[in-house]
């Protein structure tokens, strides 16, 4: 039997699956990336490595998210893929009749429509973090609660908080307000999590039709408060799947299988030493940062350069 | 046969062509209906409507619109291309119509204003009047009777704003924006009710006697070809020796006042100027600090001259 | 001593533009700096906070080219924003404290000739009509074959070999170009190279994904300013098809607004400011001809594209016919860009199947 990695990297966190050729994950780890990707990347590897036999043979590689790049470098991964194609894949393989993706992560959210499992809109939101995974965070912080307690205390509120959610800078003032106008804490934590959901429907989903099935996955769909929100404001029922927050690492991973490259991977890569440099290239007015990646002291890929000026021999 | 009932939104021309507008229509015997002043949930109804990038006042428009679709026979989405021979008006107003006639299912009484085209005022209502079935001839003089009414309303306007700047010992300030700006509910009306609490006399650019307008604008600038922001420059080139300060009033993003109004900055010296961009995401705190500090330099200049 | 002459960048039309002013000036003819993200900057730092991103390219270049020693500015005007670019430029340059002469080509969106050959005139006291005109024409011959090469270009970079292929042949275009004296050196010239355009070895597949480019003029124009976006297209064998250049917008826009009018009476009974209309009818003759998707570009906050919009959302739904929008502005995250053009064309090969 071949097997198949596929690891999805994003600015917050850090997934990965190992599936086998019939499409069943065998393994899967979810952990913090923690501003370094390399480092997360290794540790990823290993606790994959626990969960399997030593003796399986993977074949292919494939990443996505952010850092997909580096560590498509990294692993000499056969598919290097954005996080919009890799979800589609890898829901619509668990889910074939699925229409629309909400997906909320760290940094990012997005919506993608599909019809009879083919893409056919979607939209991306990168600019703006309300209503993203940091948001809700750092505004946990402020409240002084557990982000992963915030689903929970804002079902018990009977009466949410409007709080607007356009723009973080706006919310934070308004919550402060808010939180100084006397409203309960989770009447406050529940008004943050229909601000989130208001936010995202308004801006990233903005024109698009939400047909059902709908699945709501990314990081701040473990949030059962915004779970809720979503289902009250869209009205429709929503699919929390417990692998959605996987579903790009195991999307990469049948992108690989499919994918006609076959090379092997072994769990060795751990102990090589990876690293990273970005440099300034001062040869034009751009200046661009050029991305070097180094292993075992070895150059082995660099990009970031926009014209021939930039070019890093390898 | 029923009476017509014709929606006008209280948003964008309204606030320039309400008096021909409202007396046309009542002339020739149709019921007008105008929408409610703008409220958060206009703009929110508005916008869903349009692109993001699009600007507050025609976010705002939508919402007019949307909120009379069901409530009348035609509403009223006229096309302005251009007022005066090779100046032109912003872009929205060419987009219009066709933007309402495809995202809002309403009925459309319309009207083309083209003056290098030659389709000019007299030419557009007398076509719409007959569009909606009535008489020439009737046409005609509901359009010269409702000229006239115009012309003594902006007469009174006139008068009233003239006695003002003739008595008022108070401190002035000009407020400088689109009509459907300053007088919008969401937009102009707040810093414009700020300003009356503290004293302050309000100026309105749109109102002054705009026969000064070419010699007026040459001093600001020489190529400016919108006619709405020369007629602003036409004001406060007008005005400007006996204001205090002047507020340039604008949205987010308006175009033509995004290179207009940096102009009106950079050559207009002798009068202090603060430029307000309402964005909807504005908290009305922020500006009202802002407003808060210039008054205070206002006043400091007086005391100082005195 | 000899006065310098410059003007703003345009992608590669700085070759017919410099060619032009070479001829009929006595001046010595110094291109601006090529764009880089400096000129952003600069033009961004100086530039009226919410102003479209072209006009802070272009006072980008105007700052990096009088630095580098330009005396005579040249701006040229157009519709919406773009006519009132000048006066305002010339306004921030001059309080900036630079010390220039400044040269609006064309005041209205109408080219008047015979304006335009006075300004000449100003600037060179032996030139006559017939050389004037000799000199015009000719450049808008070469800028007509430019965007007749620029076609044939289009329909094959994404199948090359090698794409150097074809960049570096058109680097030696615009070269020998630019050094022609007479109709017949050009014309020479121009069948050499869509002789060579068109031999390129290129393995193009019958059903390949096919790409429309519409939207606002300079994002279309000027590649720095959508992040080399037909490369990045070019590099994942895509045939593109762009409307917008100067042929068109120079000499075919107007002849074809009423035609285009009549074949898209559904959606548009008027224009709808600059190029709005043109792009809605865009749309439906992509549609027509079995485009695979479009891509609509335009810097942020551009008001006629931002009008027109929802009504080529509507086109397109109506249509079935996928369509991605990109606004560009001077804090536009490149990264993004990549990603959702990178799912962009994710999503139309698997849907070609």
């Amino acid at each position: 039997m071949e097997y198949f990695l596929g690891v999805d990297i994003g600015s917050i966190s850090t997934k990965g699956v190992i599936i086998d050729s019939n499409l069943n994950i065998i393994a899967n780890s979810y952990l913090w990336t923690k501003g370094n990707p390399v480092d997360s990347i290794k540790r990823l590897l290993n606790d994959l490595k626990k969960q399997v036999s030593d003796d399986i043979k993977i074949v292919g590689v494939g990443t996505t998210g952010s850092a997909r790049k580096l560590i498509g470098a990294m692993l000499k991964a056969s598919v290097v893929k954005n996080e919009i194609t890799a979800h589609a894949v890898g829901t619509s393989t668990l889910y074939p009749d699925v229409r629309t993706i909400l997906e909320i992560g760290g940094q990012d959210s997005k919506i993608i429509l599909l019809k009879d499992g083919i893409v056919t809109d979607y939209n991306m939101n990168t600019l703006c973090a309300a209503g993203t995974g940091s948001f809700l965070s750092s505004q946990a912080k402020r409240l002084d609660v557990l982000v992963e307690d915030f689903g929970k205390i804002a079902l018990t509120s009977k009466n949410p908080a409007k709080i607007a959610a356009r723009c973080t800078v706006f919310a934070e003032s308004d919550l402060v307000h808010k939180a100084q106008m006397g409203y309960k804490k989770e009447d406050i934590i529940a008004g943050l999590c229909y601000s989130v959901c208001n936010n995202y429907l308004s801006n990233v989903a903005k024109g698009k039709k939400i047909e059902e099935p709908i699945i709501f996955q990314g990081g701040v769909s473990k949030n059962i408060g915004v779970q809720k929100a979503f289902k009250d404001i869209i009205g429709k029922d929503i699919i929390v799947d417990k692998f959605g927050h996987l579903m790009g690492a195991y999307g990469v991973s049948i992108l690989a299988l499919k994918s006609k490259e076959r090379r092997e991977f072994t769990f060795s890569v751990t102990d090589d030493d990876f690293e990273t440099k970005g440099i300034t290239c001062n040869k034009c007015g751009n200046n661009c940062e050029i991305v070097l990646v180094k292993q075992n002291n070895k150059l082995i890929d660099a990009w970031g350069n926009r014209c021939e000026n930039g070019q890093v021999k390898i | 046969m029923d009476k017509i009932t014709i929606g006008i939104p209280r948003a964008l021309l309204y606030y320039k062509y309400k008096d021909l507008w409202i007396n046309f229509f009542e002339k020739l015997g149709c019921n007008v209906i105008v929408s409610p002043c703008s409220t958060k949930e206009t703009l929110e109804n508005g916008k869903k409507y349009l692109n993001d990038e699009a600007c507050l006042s025609i976010k705002i428009y939508m919402g007019h619109v949307d909120y009379l679709k069901d409530k009348c026979d035609y509403v009223l989405v006229p096309r302005y291309v251009s007022l005066v021979k090779h100046e032109k008006l912003c872009t929205n107003f060419s987009c219009l119509y066709d933007l309402v006639r495809n995202k809002i299912d309403v009925p459309i009484i319309n009207y083309n204003i083209d003056i290098d085209k030659k389709e000019d005022e007299f030419y557009a209502f007398t076509g719409m009047g007959l569009a909606l079935g009535f008489k020439y001839a009737k046409v005609v003089k509901a359009y010269k009777d409702a000229k006239k009414d115009e012309k003594i309303s902006s007469d009174k306007r006139l008068l009233k704003q003239k006695s003002i700047l003739g008595s008022s010992k108070n401190i002035k300030i000009l407020v400088a924006g689109h009509p459907y700006n300053m007088y919008d509910n969401l937009i102009g009306k707040p810093i414009i009710e700020f300003l009356k609490k503290n004293n302050i006399e309000v100026i309105y650019a749109d109102i002054y006697d705009k026969k000064y307008l070419k010699s007026e604008v040459e001093r600001i600038t020489k190529r400016n070809y919108w006619t709405f922001n020369k007629e602003l420059i036409g004001s406060i080139s007008h005005h400007k020796k006996r204001m205090d300060g002047i507020i340039l009033l604008t949205v987010f993003p308006c175009g033509p006042d995004s290179l207009s109004n940096e102009m009106i900055i950079r050559n207009v010296l002798d009068v202090p100027i603060i430029q307000l961009v309402i964005d909807e995401l504005d908290s009305e705190a922020g500006i009202i600090t802002r407003l808060e500090s210039f008054i205070d330099i206002l006043n400091e200049r007086r005391q100082v001259h005195e | 001593m000899n006065k310098i002459i410059s003007f703003p960048h345009l992608g590669n039309y700085s070759v017919p533009i410099s060619f032009l002013l070479r001829e009929l000036t006595k001046y010595e003819v110094r291109e601006s700096p090529p764009i880089t993200k400096k000129t952003l900057e600069i033009g961004s730092k100086y530039a009226p906070d919410t102003v479209c991103v072209p006009f802070k390219y272009n006072l980008g270049n105007f700052i990096e080219t009088l630095d580098n020693g330009s005396d005579i500015l040249i701006q040229a005007g157009g519709g919406c924003r773009y006519g009132y670019y000048s006066e305002v430029q010339e306004k921030i340059l001059r309080d900036l404290g630079y010390n220039f002469e400044f040269i609006n080509l064309i005041d209205s969106d109408k080219m008047k000739i015979r304006e335009v050959y006075r300004t000449f005139k100003k600037m060179n006291k032996h030139l006559n009509f017939f050389k004037f005109s000799y000199y015009m024409l000719l450049t808008i011959q070469m800028i007509r074959y430019m965007d007749k090469l620029d076609e044939i270009i289009r329909h094959r970079i994404g199948f090359s070999l090698n794409i150097k292929d074809f960049t570096n042949n058109k680097s030696k275009m615009l070269d020998e170009f630019s050094k022609v004296n007479s109709f017949y050196s050009l014309t020479r010239k121009y069948f050499k190279y869509k002789k060579i355009f068109k031999n390129i070895k290129i393995i193009k597949p019958n059903n390949c994904i096919k790409i429309g480019i519409i939207g606002e003029l300079y994002t279309a124009m000027e590649p720095f300013s959508s992040y080399f976006l037909e490369m990045e297209l070019a590099k994942n064998n895509i045939e593109i098809k762009r409307f917008t250049n100067l042929t068109y917008l120079l000499f075919q826009k107007r002849r074809q607004t009423k035609k285009m009018l009549g074949k898209i009476k559904d959606y548009c009974t008027y224009t709808l400011g600059a190029d709005g209309m043109d792009n809605v009818y865009r749309c439906k003759y992509l549609i027509d001809n079995k485009y695979d998707g479009i891509i609509h570009t335009k810097p942020f906050g551009c008001t006629p594209e931002v009008g027109a919009i929802p009504i080529i959302e509507k086109i397109c739904s109506d249509n079935c016919m996928p369509i991605i929008f990109f606004s560009f502005d001077s804090q536009t995250s490149e990264v993004g860009i990549k990603t959702r053009l990178e799912a962009f064309y994710d999503m139309l090969n698997v849907k070609k199947g």
